[in-house]
């Protein structure tokens, strides 16, 4: 008998080991290594596209962010269905628009991102840890910046809730800043796995495995953290602006040091491409707005009369021969100042230079195969993106010393942000520019002496303009909290008297979207699904309401 | 099953011993079928006063001990019992009629378990095989609605080969439904193909599209209707709670006919030969020309141009496109048995021509079953079935044939579908041949789907009687088949091809062609071990037993595009570079789901002085589902029974209370979901990267995932009445079901991804079903039976995920049928609400007009707009039998319930909905106007005159004049003749002369011939998806679907 029952429990066993192997999903892998998972995460910063379809990163929202700003808009201004963006509206509840830094924060980086963590932990690749943790204080960073209070950071990546509450601002730059000083922790690490190779797989298309880069990016992250709460009595009392300068000086100093996303370009994989590039498709129908044209072509009263040799490299020139932009709200519709018949020669084409047919946006023929990619900057299937740059920081660095009153670092800060920029176009982006028109050292020279004024003259209308040029088409949202601080033309530079982004003109009465009252936009609302499923909370902080995207963030406040 | 039956007599007789009787001697007898005078084998035939039990043989026969004034208890699986009492005479004669319901003296439960129905705590229903063959459904399932309370069956459409949905006391959940399905104690799959696949994650098609494309047979339909015995209806958990998980929405048992030991060879063979037509259509108009807002066109299919001239010849294309479906069915049996082992085999073909063109259905099948005795103490029962089945349907649904036949213009003649050369011909003179609607006989000709399904099912039982009041039993079953298929879609045609989930017109693609393998097998075993014993008063059984199941599914499918040869079926026939594949495919192997379940089980009953009945079973069930830690689960059940009339016999004097019954039983049961759910997977992911790149897919598949609970309850009566006459059930049950899987279900990206999967939601279903029997005529020469069906259930959705708003819908994507109606969860609402577009109103309800347009304005968010759920439904079932003629008929009353017309949408929008036929009347559209004044006490009346001719596009339109909610339609009813069947017996004293012969039947059967209805549509009884949906599925849907065919079957039966 005891011979049968050990045979019956043996048959138990051995059914239940049957249940153990069917668990496991055969169809799909449960488990991947990480360094297959951070090519996507990254990619999820400028413009993911995955087999999920859903895509996230600046780049997307940049399209429209980039209106408000008046860094382009569309060419066919009022009928065109986006034509609110151009007048500063937020989009309506259910609609999909701006959600790209969302997406890729919480679905494209998401739980990926936190897996890196965990099983980058677990098999102690604390290099990988670390790049996951910088690449989640940037999120943190510019999801507070977009969406404002409507943000959840607190209850963010928990699959039990069914419904989020929504944390201040604030928190996600404390959070920020916490992830920020994790994150160099790590990178700081060398025992374990760390390998620079094995980073290099994961991280090929952005810092190539060097921990030195993202320690940099991170201390840019901290950098930006603080410049942008320079409304804050805080800062005025010394702190945030001091962390400003220590920050800028461990972050990234050359060019090489720069964050840039780039891309394989392989055209068959929409992925693999630019978000800006013709493959991909997106930026067809902007044109470069009227007021970045001024600013590079002398007739912004900041540097009036000066030519930016840079001009060449970013913007198009039409087929009459100048440079023009266009009004976002007008675009070549009546007071845009084109005649709207196709093929005005004043018509600016579009950023893959197609001008074969100026008023159409489609990219030139055979750009989005690839065999004619005629862009030029970051309008190129391979061209790099951007994220931060040695620059931008020498930039935050000088509005940081201009408003200690240092006004000499303040001015070379200026002027090497200036270089720096002029050397990354050179270096990073002659191709497709008129042989005749690439910028030389003389050429450089001659701006650079036009636009820097005696270090007592300096203004922070001239750091802020000039960091509105170098951040140029990548450094959309950067350039948009910078504008917000400044409440746009709203505040004045105490020297010149004069608006601090000079020149600057929002859309106004009847091309002021009618949701906004007399306001200007200010936020973003929280993603559209959260408009079906947290209605709750975002009656809480008013994100039901017409007009919230026109409510001031907190970095804006004192 | 009656070896069991045998074992269990056997070892009762062993049991007990009794002394002789002087002045006993041999009576012998037949026992016939009272339908037909068929010999029934099989049948046990109890004296009551000695408890011996003997069974009839294989032309019915019986001898058994007994004296006169003895009675005879003769029962028989599927039949009334019958009471005899014993004469002079030597030689007795019986027939027994088929029973409809709780009549029968024997019903098997869960495990094969065979039980008196007076001991049952709970409702059963059993039908005789025969009942079932005689409605000559080929889908077998289809012949059980308004025949069993609480069951009801949705026929997906009325193509040959279509799907059924089972659904027995509603709706519990938003996974599977259906009740399990138990052929010999063994477990056969009934599933339908899903094409869903989840981006290429799940089993499914590469196409990845909702169910409502295609059709494939739901599985059982593969059993040959004439093999079965019976079929027992298992309704609630209680029931069937030894079977487990699988079968909380309750189980349907089926037992095969089995051959007889000791009996000589018998042949039988029968036919029947089917004609079928549709014979209901939508109301069409086509008075109209092509055109839009009244302005004529030669590239719009919409007929909102000028009225046609009266000199315009028209044709009567709907009836051009049907043609005369027909069937034929033929059944080969024969048995022989020694007296240790006994043989059955039996072949069937059936092969079916719809009504619709290119609509085929064959299935051939092939079963031999023996029944050996080894010894004194072992019964093998070993069964090998083959089955292979064909079936080719045309593209439906969705821009499928029958939309295009309804919208092609009454001025073409749709006979001309193609030039000489076999190239597509167009209906209008400026055809887009990309978006221009299809010739529906060309559609359906050049758009199909063609599956041919093998299948074996092999069961083995063996009853080992161990002891006398011990017997040991096994059931091993394998179930297997491999379903090879194609999809193919025309590089002329403008249908619309799925490709991984986007929809794109076939001539774009210049023609798509999937091929799929679907494989499955199920290997599933019971053994367990029966004790009975008596204790003075008290009758204790115990039950004790294991399950285990492996069941494997996997599919291999490919789509591509740009045929090389239109006619070609080979997945060669597509250009590489643009096929597409299931994740697993790509590395050559099949996407596979498997599920494995160990479960033990045990149950206690006892009797008391066989009045009162006490049960108790408790099941522990381990899965591979779900992770380890919340892998076991257990569910008890009980159930108890009291016969009032005999511990009060003095109710039953004077024959107007014969018996009197009442019961309750209660049951926690569990319900799995699919496999891997617990588990998030991840995708391929396109970023630039040096080699692959994976990111998580959408839908988080929760590692924390516990398996759907159950609570039920139901408590009943059966109450017999006026010396047998009239026999009555009732049933309440109440069914709370918690812990629900929201599969996919939407939420704040914040969770990390785009879809969750929780146990969040819950419902309850509660119900009340009454079955009456009436015999009102009982004489030598007459007999009429009647059973009452009737069935009212109601039913409530509790709790959702918290993320749906209090008045939004919870969803299956598969019910999302058309832009602005699905079936949806809302809480507090029955779990069969429709949801979607509807009018925007003011605080009054008043239908608010847009100020400027007059047209009334669509508020597009999902709101409950009707509920599906009937009011109730009554079947009705006749049998009168006079000698050797018979003629049964089944009544099928369907009283309230709403249905959506989507058909009548689309076809309101193309302008051929009667609905349309006065737009040349200038109206005011009722309602106030959104003025601002809306909500106060004095409202701007409408008074804009619209002519909706002049503004067709606005007026008629879904998202701008009429939204969804206008096209259901509130309380629909039915009655229905569902089936009639007359049919003559020979009379045996003809069949003698005859020899070979010894029963001859033929028979007469008209399938749907009578539909009255307040349905605007043809047929009320619709599906907008096939059986693969989930949850509610789409029944009460109308979207293009292909009414019932009326049919005509005539045939014979005979044996030998």
């Amino acid at each position: 008998m005891k011979k049968y029952l050990l045979y019956i429990a043996l048959f138990a066993v051995s059914c239940s080991k049957k249940l153990d192997d069917a668990y496991l999903n055969p169809n799909a892998p449960t488990v991947v290594p990480i360094e297959t998972l951070l090519p996507g995460i990254i990619g999820s910063m400028v413009g993911a596209s995955s087999t999920t379809g859903v895509s996230g990163g600046v780049a997307g929202d940049a399209l429209v962010i980039g209106r408000y700003i008046q860094y382009w808009g569309d060419y066919n201004g009022q009928s065109n269905a986006s034509y609110i963006y151009d007048e500063m509206g937020g989009p309506a509840f259910t609609s999909a628009t701006l959600a790209t830094i969302w997406n890729g924060f919480y679905f494209g980086q998401g739980q990926n991102l936190n897996q890196v963590i965990n099983w980058g932990s677990q098999q102690q690749k604390w290099d990988y840890v670390g790049v996951a943790l910088a690449i989640r204080a940037w999120g943190w960073l510019e999801l507070a910046n977009e969406y404002a209070d409507g943000i959840i950071v607190r209850e963010a990546f928990n699959t039990n809730l069914q419904q989020f509450d929504y944390d201040p601002q604030s928190l996600a730059y404390d959070t920020c800043r916490d992830v920020c000083f994790q994150a160099l922790a790590y990178l700081s690490r060398t025992d374990g796995n760390v390998s620079a190779t094995n980073l290099a797989i994961g991280d090929a298309f952005m810092n190539g495995g060097d921990v030195n880069k993202w320690k940099k990016f991170v201390y840019g992250i901290l950098a930006r953290s603080y410049a942008y709460l320079a409304n804050k009595a805080v800062y005025a009392s010394g702190d945030y602006a001091d962390s400003v300068i220590k920050y800028c000086g461990l972050a990234q100093q050359t060019n090489d040091d720069n964050t840039t996303a780039k891309f394989s370009g392989n055209v068959n994989v929409s992925g693999n491409n630019s978000y800006y590039g013709p493959t991909r498709g997106n930026v067809g129908g902007l044109r470069q707005a009227a007021y970045i044209v001024g600013m590079m072509t002398g007739q912004n009263p900041t540097f009036a009369g000066v030519f930016d040799p840079r001009a060449f490299y970013m913007l198009r020139m039409n087929l009459g021969g100048t440079f023009q932009g266009i009004t976002p709200w007008l675009g070549n519709g009546p007071g845009g100042g084109f005649t709207t018949a196709s093929g005005d020669p004043n018509f600016p084409p579009n950023f893959w230079g197609n001008t074969a047919a100026p008023q159409s946006a489609s990219a030139p023929s055979g750009a989005t195969t690839g065999t004619l990619d005629s862009g030029r900057y970051l309008f190129r299937n391979n061209a790099e993106f951007p994220l931060m740059t040695a620059s931008e920081m020498q930039f935050l660095l000088a509005e940081a010393e201009y408003r200690k009153g240092n006004k000499s670092a303040a001015l070379t800060a200026y002027t090497n942000g200036i270089s720096l920029n002029f050397d990354m176009l050179t270096q990073k982006y002659a191709l497709n520019v008129p042989s005749d028109q690439a910028i030389t050292p003389t050429s450089e020279a001659t701006y650079l002496a036009a636009v820097t004024p005696a270090p007592e003259d300096l203004t922070l209308s001239q750091i802020m303009l000039q960091k509105y040029i170098a951040l140029y088409g990548w450094g959309v949202q950067e350039t948009w909290v910078d504008m917000r601080r400044f409440h746009y033309n709203g505040n004045l530079d105490p020297v010149a008297g004069t608006p601090v982004y000079a020149g600057f003109t929002p859309p106004q009465g009847q091309y002021l979207y009618i949701n906004n009252g007399d306001s200007l936009v200010y936020r973003c609302k929280p993603q559209n699904v959260e408009y079906t499923y947290d209605i709750p909370s975002l009656t809480k902080i008013g994100a039901m309401n017409l007009n919230y995207h026109t409510y001031e963030p907190w970095f804006n406040q004192n | 099953m009656r070896t069991l039956l045998r074992m269990l007599l056997f070892m009762l007789t062993l049991a007990v011993s009794w002394p002789s009787m002087g002045q006993q001697r041999t009576v012998k007898g037949t026992v016939l079928d009272s339908k037909d005078n068929t010999p029934l084998a099989g049948a046990t035939v109890q004296n009551r006063r000695t408890h011996q039990q003997v069974q009839t043989d294989e032309k019915g026969a019986y001898a058994i001990a007994a004296q006169p004034g003895d009675l005879l208890v003769i029962t028989h699986i599927g039949h009334k019992s019958l009471h005899l009492t014993v004469g002079n005479a030597e030689m007795y004669t019986t027939q027994l009629d088929i029973a409809e319901g709780q009549l029968s003296d024997v019903v098997v439960t869960a495990m094969d378990i065979k039980r008196n129905p007076r001991e049952l705590g709970f409702s059963t229903q059993t039908l005789s095989g025969k009942t079932i063959q005689e409605t000559q459904r080929e889908n077998f399932v289809n012949g059980l609605q308004g025949r069993v309370a609480g069951l009801s069956i949705t026929p997906t459409s009325g193509q040959a080969g279509a799907s059924s949905t089972i659904t027995l006391r509603g709706f519990n959940t938003s996974g599977v439904n259906q009740p399990l399905f138990i052929i010999d104690g063994i477990i056969v799959d009934n599933s339908t193909f899903d094409e869903n696949s989840n981006s290429g994650t799940t089993l499914g098609l590469a196409s990845d599209r909702p169910n409502r494309t295609s059709d494939y047979t739901n599985r059982i339909a593969d059993i040959n209707p004439d093999d079965i015995e019976s079929i027992t209806v298992l309704k609630g958990p209680e029931a069937a709670i030894l079977y487990g998980s699988k079968a909380s929405s309750g189980a349907i048992v089926i037992t095969t006919k089995k051959p007889a030991l000791a009996s000589k060879l018998r042949l039988s063979y029968d036919d029947a030969f089917r004609m079928q037509w549709i014979n209901r259509f939508p109301k069409i108009i086509t008075d109209f020309g092509p055109g839009t807002n009244g302005t004529p066109s030669t590239t719009s299919f919409t007929d909102f141009g000028p009225s046609l001239p009266a000199s315009a010849q028209t044709f009567d294309n709907v009836h051009h496109f049907f043609r005369t479906g027909f069937a034929q069915t033929h059944n080969l049996e024969g048995s022989f048995g020694t007296k240790a082992s006994a043989f059955r085999a039996s072949g069937s073909y059936f092969d079916e021509d719809g009504a619709v063109p290119n609509n085929n259905f064959q299935r051939f099948t092939f079963r031999l079953t023996n029944n050996t005795k080894i010894g004194k103490w072992v019964d093998l029962t070993p069964s090998a079935t083959y089955i292979n089945e064909v079936n080719t349907v045309p593209t439906r649904g969705s821009g499928g044939y029958y939309q295009d036949l309804l919208v092609w213009p009454a001025t073409n003649d749709i006979r001309h579908y193609q030039d000489a050369s076999g190239n597509r011909t167009y209906a209008l003179p400026a055809a887009d041949p990309s978006v221009e609607v299809d010739n529906p006989l060309y559609n359906t000709h050049t758009n199909f789907n063609k599956a041919n399904t093998y299948r074996g099912i092999f069961t083995l039982g063996a009853d080992v009687h161990a002891l006398s009041w011990l017997t040991l039993s096994g059931r091993f079953g394998y179930d297997t088949y491999m379903t090879d298929e194609f999809d193919i879609y025309g590089p002329q045609s403008s249908q619309l091809v799925s490709i991984a989930g986007t929809l794109t017109g076939a001539y774009n693609l210049k023609g798509a062609l999937e091929n799929s393998w679907m494989k499955y097998h199920d290997y599933n075993h019971t053994i367990y071990a029966t004790a009975k014993k008596k204790f003075g008063d008290w009758t204790v059984s115990l039950v004790g037993g294991t399950t285990y199941e492996d069941a494997e599914h996997g599919t291999f499918s490919v789509i591509g595009t740009q045929l090389i040869s239109p006619t070609r079926h080979d997945s060669s026939n597509t250009n590489p570079a643009t096929r597409q594949r299931l994740l697993q495919n790509y590395f050559g192997k099949y996407n596979v789901s498997i599920a494995r379940n160990l479960a033990y089980f045990g149950q206690v009953n006892i009797g008391y002085k066989d009045v009162a009945y006490l049960s108790y079973s408790q099941r522990l069930e381990e899965t591979s589902i779900v992770p380890k830690a919340n892998r076991e689960y257990n569910y008890p059940g009980g159930s108890a029974s009291v016969i009032l009339s005999d511990i009060f016999p003095a109710m039953k004097r004077g024959d107007w209370v014969n018996f009197w019954k009442v019961r309750g039983a209660l049951a926690n049961s569990a319900r799995l979901p699919d496999p891997y759910l617990n588990q998030s997977v991840f995708g391929n992911n396109y970023a630039s990267a040096t080699g692959l790149a994976y990111s998580y897919g959408f839908v988080n598949n929760n590692p924390n995932l516990q398996p759907e609970r159950q609570r039920t309850y139901e408590i009943g009566t059966e109450l017999t009445l006026l010396k047998n006459t009239l026999a009555l059930d009732v049933t309440y049950y109440n069914t709370y079901c918690y812990n629900q899987i929201a599969q996919n279900a939407r939420e704040s990206y914040a969770t990390g991804f785009v879809l969750n999967t929780l146990n969040a939601s819950s419902l309850r279903n509660q119900g009340l079903e009454i079955t009456l029997d009436i015999n009102p005529v009982r004489t030598n020469d007459w007999n009429w039976d009647i059973q009452f069906n009737f069935n009212h259930a109601w039913s409530k959705v509790l709790t959702l995920p918290a993320a749906i708003g209090p008045l939004n819908d919870y969803y299956n994507s598969d019910d999302f049928v058309t832009n602005g109606a699905r079936g949806g969860f809302v809480r507090g609402h029955s779990t069969s609400t429709l949801t979607g577009w509807n009018y925007n109103r003011n605080n009054a309800g008043q239908i608010l007009i847009n100020a400027t347009t007059g047209l009334p304005e669509v508020n597009q968010t999902f709101l409950p707009i009707g509920d599906r759920n009937p009011a109730f439904t009554l079947g009705t079932l006749n049998s009168i039998k006079y000698k050797h003629w018979s003629l049964s008929f089944l009544w099928d009353l369907k009283v309230g319930g709403d249905i959506y017309d989507g058909t009548d949408m689309i076809l309101t929008e193309y302008g051929r909905s009667p609905r349309t036929a006065d737009r040349m009347t200038p109206r005011v559209v009722k309602g106030v106007l959104d003025d601002g004044l809306q909500n106060t006490a004095n409202p701007t009346k409408n008074t804009i005159v619209v002519n909706p001719y002049l503004n067709s596009t606005n007026y008629y339109g879904e998202t701008t004049g009429m939204p969804d909610e206008e096209f259901v339609q509130h309380n629909v009813n039915w009655l229905r003749l569902r089936d009639v069947t007359l049919s003559y017996g020979m009379p045996q004293q003809l069949l003698h002369k005859l020899r070979v012969v010894k029963s001859l039947n033929v028979f007469c059967t008209a399938n749907d011939l009578v539909l009255f209805t307040n349905y605007w549509g043809p047929d009320p009884a619709v599906s907008g998806s096939t059986a693969a949906t989930r949850g509610v599925g789409g029944f009460g849907y109308d979207y293009f679907n292909l009414p019932t065919p009326m049919q005509l079957n005539f045939g014979l039966r005979a044996s030998f």
